[in-house]
């Protein structure tokens, strides 16, 4: 049966160019497809090399093969199987994150690993929570708006299509969103645990309004993939294919129109010709060094990996890594403040159940001058399993007998968390540390400091938690400070002094050489990444389908 | 405040290194480190058979496979599992052997992704906090840490914990989050600590189906306190 004809039967909602959910199998969660995948030659030049297959390398593949585009696509980490690789335990899933080694300092460093990195196919969305919100229209202009940070070379309207199309591919499941621009979703809101309502009604009794979702996961029928189970191991890799990851909502069709996924490919190098062109990449598999031609070359590694590579990737021409004449690789990385509050309730709570993205208020998201500081934070719900309530316990200082006790209480514990727009510093950098990995290449290294606003912004976010939690009838609080995320370092810009890429994604100084991952993004907002991420690839592939920027470099048509 | 919470370190419980444990029953189902849990008639592993076999395989392991000590010299084992006892309050039998799984994890060089600059790689980090936990404990005349009282032992991690140990050139404070790091991730793996607070446990293919604030799926259990806490506040009067 064709899956057009499948998806008439089966009365799901399809989104248009996009049949991955339909092609997978309704009994075994593996990618179909692998087997019968397109292979290239090295010595071929393909269309376009992507290195990396997370949100952004994924979703700009899918579309351009549908286009008729050759692409392959590096990937460091394995392509998985769910229902092998994957376990619905929370130790259990130390594989999915990148535990490669890395170096980080500066004044507030930033712990890597999990929570903020991904390694394999359909990237860190294998193990995000789940939340898609939108990024609002002032994120785009915020050095205009609040005179802080830099407006993006292009604006809410550039994106908000290709957000529409994306929520339907996830498909994101979530009340009418009034925040922002206001917007619908395709699919409903789910169902919420009994301590999302409790913090829902504690929010209402200080005038602070929480919505139901946005989240990546199907509410109903949504092709072969099934309905959530509420097991609440998302951050786990889930198990069920409820949750949307690219390795799902992408990677089916990307196969099915002739993309070849290469895992365990760990890119090295991209190599310059004479004319200064990205001619391929080199990189490594099982310790082998091999070569991929290619006319476009697409680094989507996300915000450390991308200016590793272009920094790594030095020659006579580019003596201090590509794109980096003016030194601005790796600049600008962010976090976002993610500090973390629990409240004590009488009954159980049992945070363990339900998807630990539930609920979510951007009623602070913008800035007011009165709370002291520029822009603002977002609210969320978080869900920890023991092992991150533990270090929340541990981060209050508790160990012993009491953290013990406290961890024995777990049950009536219900957790929220802040995001907190932290400011894009220069100095907040990635850069090459001394140190070397099992492929002769040099490690990253992340330094990061918090400025003033950032601090004040966390303060007052972390207030904010508390006063819910007390009005929702909360008996004892816990705070943990931590931070989530990551974006920025290969920053977006409207001239070539400022940036690393221009609004097309395109470096200014290597003509075919693109960045499509969430390094590219100028500011963060509160908003969780992943959607701006797809949605920023989504809308390159388009204006390179259209060819309305060659991927050769040359501009055919002026962009506005 | 209210008084109901008067079992919790910030409202009167226990102190890091109180014992006897504060009005806890003895698990009468399956198994919880040191015999005693809120949850004592919840065996999570009588569930076993509604987890993927995936899932089945690496969480029993950890029950079935204690592994050797093939990282840490005998010394150091010594030192640090006394270590891991006193900053969990493991303080009898049955044991979860954190040690041992730490020790695989390092001896496999899992890292975690990421290592302080300035800071030596895992691995040296443990045997220096080794190291340094017999060097105080010496100084408090203690032959070294395994062997000194309990209540040396508890003054030193504690000072520990607050970074109040000298690091000869390492940063206490981080080295503090490195092993507390893993030592957690250890404990709370293991089904044994599940049992201990209640958690439900994977739930693949099956599910959670109540999620209601004071709701129960059918085979979890409710909590049991032998000690109403509202009246042990007022007998400690510690509120």
């Amino acid at each position: 049966m064709s899956t057009r004809s499948a998806t008439l039967l089966r009365g799901a909602r399809r989104p248009p160019d996009n049949d991955s959910a339909f092609l997978l199998d309704r009994h075994r969660r593996a990618v179909p497809g692998r087997e019968t995948m397109a292979r290239h030659r090295e010595d071929e030049e393909v269309d376009m090399l992507i290195v990396g297959c997370g949100a952004g390398g994924a979703t700009l593949a899918q579309r351009l093969a549908r286009r008729g585009w050759r692409i392959v696509v590096l990937e460091a980490g394995p392509f998985w199987d769910p229902d092998e690789d994957w376990v619905s335990d929370e130790a259990g899933s130390h594989d999915l994150f990148w535990n490669e080694p890395r170096v980080i300092g500066g004044t507030d460093p930033v712990e890597l690993g999990k929570n903020n990195s991904g390694r394999g196919v359909g990237g860190s969305m294998v193990h995000f929570a789940g939340f898609v919100p939108r990024f609002h229209p002032s994120d785009f202009e915020v050095r205009t708006r609040d005179g802080v940070a830099a407006d993006w070379p292009i604006s809410y309207a550039d994106l908000k299509p290709h957000y529409e199309l994306v929520e339907r591919e996830l498909p994101a499941a979530g009340e009418h969103w009034p925040w922002g621009n206001p917007h619908g979703y395709p699919h409903s809101p789910h169902p919420v645990a009994g301590g999302a309502l409790r913090a829902m009604d504690g929010a209402r009794k200080l005038g602070i309004e929480f919505k139901v979702g946005p989240v990546a996961i199907a509410n109903g029928s949504f092709g072969n993939r099934p309905h959530c189970i509420y097991r609440g191991l998302c951050l786990q890799g889930c198990k069920v294919n409820a949750k949307g990851s690219p390795l799902v909502t992408h990677v089916p069709d990307a196969l099915a129109h002739g993309v070849e996924v290469r895992d365990g490919a760990m890119a090295t190098r991209i190599e310059i010709d004479e004319a200064g062109r990205a001619s391929g990449v080199t990189y490594v598999v099982d310790g082998l060094g091999h070569h991929q031609r290619a006319a476009t070359v697409v680094v989507a590694g996300y915000s450390i990996e991308t200016p590793r590579l272009l920094l790594h990737s030095t020659s006579p021409r580019f003596p201090d890594g590509l794109a980096n004449g003016n030194d601005l690789v790796g600049r600008g990385v962010m976090v976002q403040g993610a500090p973390q509050v629990a409240g004590r309730f009488p009954e159980e709570m049992r945070m363990y159940k339900a998807p630990p993205p539930e609920i979510c208020s951007e009623q602070f998201y913008e800035t007011d001058r009165a709370r002291g500081f520029a822009r603002g934070f977002a609210l969320q719900t978080v869900g920890p399993l023991p092992i991150a309530w533990a270090e929340h316990v541990l981060a209050d200082g508790h160990w012993g007998q009491a953290l013990r006790e406290y961890m024995r209480d777990y049950n009536h514990w219900y957790t929220l968390g802040a995001l907190s727009e932290l400011l894009p510093l220069s100095e907040n950098r990635v850069t090459l540390a001394d140190g070397k990995d099992v492929n002769g290449m040099p490690v990253a290294r992340m330094d990061y400091g918090q400025c003033d606003n950032d601090r004040a912004n966390i303060a007052f976010a972390k207030q904010t938690l508390h006063d819910i939690l007390e009005a929702a009838g909360a008996q004892d609080v816990l705070t943990i400070d931590r931070y989530a995320h990551l974006v920025g370092g290969c920053a977006m810009s409207g001239s070539q002094e400022t940036g690393v890429v221009d609004s097309d994604h395109r470096t200014w100084e290597v003509p075919n050489l693109f960045v499509a991952d969430g390094s590219v993004m100028p500011t963060q907002g509160s908003a969780n990444p992943a959607l701006t991420i797809m949605a920023l690839a989504s809308r390159l592939a388009e204006r390179l389908g259209d060819k309305r920027v060659g991927a050769d470099g040359r501009r055919r048509v002026a962009v506005a | 405040m209210s008084e109901s919470v008067g079992h919790l370190p910030h409202h009167g419980g226990p102190a890091p290194h109180e014992d006897p444990r504060p009005g806890l029953p003895r698990q009468r189902r399956g198994t919880t480190p040191q015999g005693f849990g809120r949850y004592p008639d919840f065996d999570v592993l009588e569930q076993v058979g509604h987890w993927d076999e995936v899932t089945r395989r690496v969480v029993m392991a950890r029950i079935d496979v204690v592994p050797p000590i093939r990282f840490f010299d005998e010394s150091e084992a010594a030192t640090l599992g006394a270590f891991c006892d006193t900053v969990l309050a493991q303080d009898r039998e049955p044991r979860i052997p954190v040690l041992a799984m730490v020790d695989k994890k390092l001896h496999a060089h899992e890292g975690d992704g990421y290592r302080h600059a300035g800071m030596p790689d895992d691995g040296e980090v443990w045997r220096r906090v080794a190291r340094l936990l017999d060097a105080e404990a010496r100084s408090l005349r203690a032959d070294d840490f395994a062997s000194a009282s309990q209540g040396i032992r508890d003054t030193l991690v504690g000072r520990f914990a607050e970074g109040e140990l000298d690091g000869d050139g390492m940063s206490v404070e981080k080295a503090w989050s490195v092993v507390m790091r893993m030592v957690l991730s250890a404990f709370y793996s293991h089904p044994w600590a599940w049992n201990e607070i209640g958690f439900g446990g994977p739930a693949y293919p099956r599910g959670y189906a109540r999620l209601g604030a004071g709701e129960r799926e059918h085979w979890e259990r409710p909590p049991e306190f032998e000690v109403d806490p509202v009246k042990d506040v007022k007998e400690r009067g510690v509120e």
